[in-house]
């Protein structure tokens, strides 16, 4: 069990991660990726090359060595920027139970 | 997913030598196979295009595919013997360290047929003898060493099923755990022994044990589980008893396959699929920490359900290497049911001729036992904070998706048995799914995302690109020849992260560079850990991760010498071979999103090293790239005196900074405080090194995994690749460098 717990208080560096998701992070939104990307299987994302460098499909990884890893039907993305920042749309309501766009919009 | 697969006999092969393809269909109807040479395997649209070279040979037409399975699981098997036959009363014992014991059956001792001691689904110990079964009402623990035994007093018809904690245990019962039941011999005699597994009703070997077992034993009568205590202990009063059929010394020819029985009438065996040897006892306590001055203590064998040596499928063809086929990299290609999208790339290496010098001055050093160590690696799907370190989603490719569906196709050095236990032994004996071309990875950065095998084509793809003529060797190839290969040559290449290495490969690569040879390090965290190979099981590879380095796990107390070869496991630099010697660099930190430039030291720009420069004026090169938009990144190292860096060695260039997910190496790391990351320590950076060395050699070292990425960048043009070959064209001139 992570200490760390994700709140309202992370809106301003999930919107950080949303203008910028790879590359240099602020010290507290690494935090909140490291919630999000450890060793909690829950919601283990992962992008399924369908065309390499062209596109994905996102899947949900099984905890279970040798599990299938679970296709989400008609998920896709064509490129892997756009795939992060709806991975880490679907952590944030994993884990909060909250729709992001919704609280950012709330938010502005 | 992969619908055909498969492997060669080798990875190296010189002209005039045979070849055997070993294919199974996992899906495919027919195949048809090509031969290729590899060029440049990135299908990035941002790189330079890949290229592969059809050669002409004629491997056949179009063949049947058949499918053929995986058979992991380690054992002992003890072949047929008139002594096993015609038991009467008897006891089977062994102490036993079991790891898992829930989920499946697995045996301790078998003689399929007719009597067996084991650990049911349930974890509970289970003995057999003919239709009578026994079974403890308590499972038994984990990971603690106990005494198990199955007696069977022929007079009395009484079945004797029987578990003790050993000595030195913190057991919660002292006590022996006995269950009886009336039996008869009603089974036919056994025709084999197997430790650690038994067979099924086809032949095939099955309920095979996860964990450690100790000198097993079979007498000739029932002896109480408490006596055991005593007798088993002492081997040489063992070996003496009349009442003894077999007691099998795990601590005997441990670097070998071969089986021990200390009894007289000397059944030996044979381990199968490699289990660990040369592993701590139920009698050690630590007294000593190698296992050559006090073998008895290393009495156990380590057996997993997923070990895996040699696949062993049949041949589906052999060809013969033409005799004036160019050294290169080539690979034997499969094209199942006429889709070329779908073919499966058997990569293997066309060496020089082993009997004389090609008239090549440059070899590309093809690190085979790196692919070997990241071997079907599953970091992406075994390790849920792979993701951290990637900084971005994890990308699953179509091996990934054949390794999630089949693990058992034998693990890399990365992961850990079912157990929890590390992984020692990798095989290239099996179909190795990720040294092919364009396969992505997890690890190779925002870009490409590619590496090992596929990110060294970077650097084959740019040699093709200048025209440079060069040989490829491997290696194996070093580890075999040493010198006598290497001093052929006036430069050696390495490929972007050659980590893993024999003494003889460090010691012939260090000696070339020591006597005139010129060494082109092209990649980071090289020279890192230490490997060994096993004569008697040729194609298997050993590694202990003992002590410190970046490591998914360590090899378990008192276990940090390799069996294979008795040496200390772990790093070179703690073994008198510190990367920073034999290349100016050391491993220093790791992350894989994005890569750096390098920011020129202006002090560096001497008369030394003004062939390095030439034609590049900059401040910062390498803002660009395939791994990660920068030639420092991924795996970076640095320069370092303490760490055997030399005194005249000129740092060229330093990355300045790298991401937070960048941290501080552990052998390193000695007390750890919040500020070892990439934005906040200088440490954390690679450094572009060169020194000459006194016998007239010298020494390019990039210190970083990306550099070939960023030689790649716009079509081979760009300063990085230009400094690249300012130095191969300098290093190639046999005009001694002089010391400074």
């Amino acid at each position: 069990m992570a200490r760390y717990q994700i709140t309202e208080a992370d809106l301003p560096y999930a919107r950080e991660f949303l203008a910028a998701p790879i590359g240099y992070h602020s010290p507290c939104l690494q935090r909140v990726l490291n919630r999000m990307r450890g060793p909690d299987w829950t919601f283990k994302y992962v992008l399924i090359v369908v065309e390499r460098y062209s596109r994905w499909q996102l899947g949900r990884l099984p905890a279970a060595r040798g599990g299938r890893v679970e296709a989400v039907a008609g998920v896709y993305y064509d490129n892997l920027l756009d795939a992060e920042r709806d991975i880490f749309k679907r952590r944030w309501r994993d884990l909060t139970g909250q729709d992001l766009d919704h609280q950012l919009s709330t938010l502005s | 997913m992969l619908p055909i697969v498969a492997y060669t006999d080798k990875l190296t092969v010189a002209p005039g030598e045979a070849l055997t393809v070993m294919a199974s269909s996992f899906g495919a109807r027919t195949y048809h196979a090509d031969l290729r040479r590899i060029i440049q395997g990135d299908t990035n649209p941002e790189g330079p295009g890949y290229k592969d070279e059809a050669i002409a040979l004629d491997l056949g037409g179009e063949r049947h595919a058949v499918a053929k399975a995986f058979k992991p699981g380690s054992a002992v098997i003890i072949p047929g013997h008139e002594a096993l036959k015609g038991l009467g009363s008897f006891t089977l014992a062994a102490v036993i360290q079991p790891t898992l014991t829930t989920g499946k059956e697995r045996l301790v001792i078998a003689l399929p047929g007719f009597a067996s001691l084991g650990i049911d689904a349930g974890g509970h110990l289970v003995g057999r003898l003919g239709q009578a079964e026994v079974r403890s009402a308590a499972p038994l623990t984990v990971w603690q060493w106990q005494i198990v035994s199955l007696a069977y007093d022929a007079a009395s018809r009484e079945l004797v099923l029987s578990s003790l904690a050993a000595p030195g245990t913190a057991a919660p019962a002292a006590r022996p755990r006995i269950v009886t039941a009336q039996a008869v011999q009603a089974g036919p005699a056994a025709e084999e022994c197997i430790i650690a597994a038994t067979r099924d009703t086809e032949g095939e070997l099955t309920g095979f044990f996860d964990g450690k077992i100790d000198r097993p034993a079979i007498f000739l009568q029932p002896i109480a589980v408490e006596r055991l205590v005593t007798i088993l202990a002492d081997v040489q009063a063992l070996r003496r008893r009349s009442d003894l059929l077999a007691a099998w010394d795990f601590s005997e020819r441990m670097m070998t396959q071969s089986i021990r029985d200390v009894g007289p009438f000397r059944l030996d065996g044979k381990t199968r699929n490699a289990p660990k040897r040369a592993m701590t006892g139920w009698l050690w306590q630590g007294q000593e920490l190698d296992w050559k001055k006090r073998p008895e203590l290393y009495s156990a064998i380590h057996f997993h359900s997923t070990d895996l040596h040699d696949a062993g499928w049949s041949a589906d063809f052999t060809l013969t290497v033409p005799d004036d086929l160019k050294s290169g990299v080539y690979a034997v290609r499969l094209v199942p049911d006429g889709d070329e999208d779908a073919a499966y790339y058997c990569v293997f290496v066309v060496r020089p001729p082993r009997d004389r010098a090609s008239a090549n001055t440059v070899a590309f050093l093809f690190p085979t036992c790196s692919y070997l160590a990241y071997g079907n690696h599953r970091l992406g799907l075994d390790v849920p904070g792979t993701e951290i370190g990637m900084g971005r989603a994890v990308e699953l490719d179509r091996h990934h998706m054949f390794l999630q569906a089949h693990p058992e196709i034998g693990f890399s050095h990365y992961e850990v048995h079912n157990d929890g236990t590390g992984v020692f032994h990798t095989s290239r004996l099996r179909p190795l799914v990720d040294l092919q071309p364009k396969v992505k990875s997890y690890l190779g950065g925002y870009g490409s995302n590619i590496w090992q095998f596929n990110a060294d084509t970077h650097i084959l793809g740019w040699l093709d690109h200048i025209g440079q003529d060069f040989d490829v060797i491997t290696d194996e190839d070093i580890h075999a020849d040493g010198l006598r290969l290497l001093s052929r040559y006036n430069v050696i290449l390495t490929g972007t992260h050659p980590e893993y290495y024999t003494r003889n490969m460090i010691e012939a690569v260090q000696a070339f560079t020591d006597r005139g040879g010129r060494l082109m390090y092209l990649g980071g965290n090289g020279f890192y850990w230490v490997v060994s190979f096993n004569e008697d099981m040729p194609g298997l590879m050993e590694c202990r991760r003992s002590e410190a380095g970046v490591r998914p796990w360590e090899p378990g107390h008192g276990q940090f010498f390799h069996g294979f070869t008795g040496e200390y496991g772990g790093l070179w630099r703690r073994n008198g071979h510190p990367p920073n010697h034999l290349c100016g660099v050391g491993m220093t930190s790791q992350g894989f999103d994005i890569s750096e430039p390098y920011v020129i030291n202006p002090d560096s720009r001497t008369a030394r090293t003004a062939f390095i420069f030439d034609g590049i004026d900059g401040t910062v090169i390498g803002d660009y790239g395939l791994a990660g938009g920068g030639a420092a990144g991924l795996e970076v190292d640095r320069a370092d005196a303490g760490q055997g860096t030399p005194d005249h060695a000129v740092v060229l260039g330093s990355s300045v900074r790298h991401t937070d997910i960048y941290l501080m190496v552990p052998e390193d790391l000695l007390d750890p405080t919040p500020d070892w990351t990439g934005t906040q320590a200088e440490i954390i950076r690679s450094d572009l090194t060169f020194f000459e060395t006194a016998g007239g050699g010298a020494v390019f070292s990039t210190g970083s995994i990306a550099w070939a990425g960023a030689v790649a960048w716009n079509r081979y043009d760009n300063d990085i690749a230009r400094m690249t070959e300012n130095v191969l064209r300098r290093f190639n001139d046999p005009q001694p460098f002089e010391m400074p």
